[in-house]
């Protein structure tokens, strides 16, 4: 598999609340990469995490089941997900998958920071 | 009674990719790339690059089992108010089966995240799902090794199931 052409850079916002900056394609191949991410915002222990997808370039079927994987390890740490920044397009395929059903989605990274504080 | 002569199709863009995982990136630009100009909206060329990019993924792991001298082919055709998206594999009936087994595999594909959640599904398991709801018909048809998926979009007017 080839490397994965993403960063996922982790800060911190008011109240502690972590979000990762996600940039680039969101494929199977960069499960690492957003494991690492989790791992430096502070795996399950932050009650809320937000990913940032406003440069998001392109997500597979591989990058949603790579979400399916974070969202069960957020779940069984009680974890909220909350999302911001989705193109149209990638918010619909949130929609289909009922991925919108499970992470939380938000106009503006100021919509999801107040929801999670 | 008048009849019209049907344009015939036109070949907008006809291309081999080696079967590698990653090779889909550039193939659905170069696909979007072929039909600009014919009218789509963006959102619909949007949801035409998600569909093709998950065929090819199908068509490379699936259909040619990561080989790289096995190569995908693309061929992008307008045929009156469609475009169509054709992306064969040499995966035969095993690529049938696995990835795309005819027409009836494709309807049957529903995963389920709230089983996935729960563990009783594994957390992939999407592309066909991805493909049956981005494009407005899709045909799979398996002749001897050669494993086809037709993929169609309107270049007018909203979705609507059926086939090519």
């Amino acid at each position: 598999m080839s490397a994965p052409a993403v960063t996922m850079d982790v800060r911190r916002l008011g109240h502690g609340v972590p979000v990762i900056d996600i940039k680039g394609d969101v494929t199977a191949a960069c499960e690492p990469v957003l494991m690492s991410a989790y791992e430096a915002a502070g795996g399950g222990k932050a009650p809320w995490l937000l990913l940032n997808f406003g440069g998001l370039d392109y997500m597979n079927s591989g990058g949603i089941g790579m979400l399916v994987t974070l969202l069960v390890r957020a779940k069984r740490q009680r974890q909220h997900l909350a999302a911001y920044g989705l193109s149209e397009h990638y918010r619909e395929i949130f929609e289909l998958t009922r991925l919108d059903e499970a992470i939380a989605i938000y106009d503006s990274e100021q919509a999801a920071l107040s929801a999670a504080r | 009674m008048t009849h019209v002569a049907r344009p015939m199709p036109r070949r907008l863009d006809s291309f081999t990719l080696a079967s590698e995982a990653g090779n889909e990136r550039p193939a659905l630009d170069r696909v979007a790339r072929s039909v600009a100009g014919l009218g789509l909206p963006a959102p619909r060329v949007d949801r035409l690059k998600t569909a093709v990019a998950e065929a090819i993924m199908n068509a490379i792991e699936h259909g040619n089992g990561n080989r790289p001298e096995i190569p995908v082919e693309v061929e992008v055709t307008q045929d009156g108010d469609q475009v169509i998206v054709a992306i064969t594999d040499q995966g035969g009936e095993a690529a049938g089966k696995a990835a795309a087994g005819g027409d009836a595999a494709i309807n049957a594909a529903e995963p389920d995240l709230f089983k996935k959640l729960e563990g009783a599904e594994g957390p992939r398991g999407w592309g066909l799902f991805l493909i049956r709801n981005m494009v407005d018909a899709v045909h799979v048809m398996t002749d001897g090794q050669r494993h086809t998926i037709w993929l169609a979009m309107r270049t007018g007017g909203a979705a609507d199931a059926g086939h090519v």
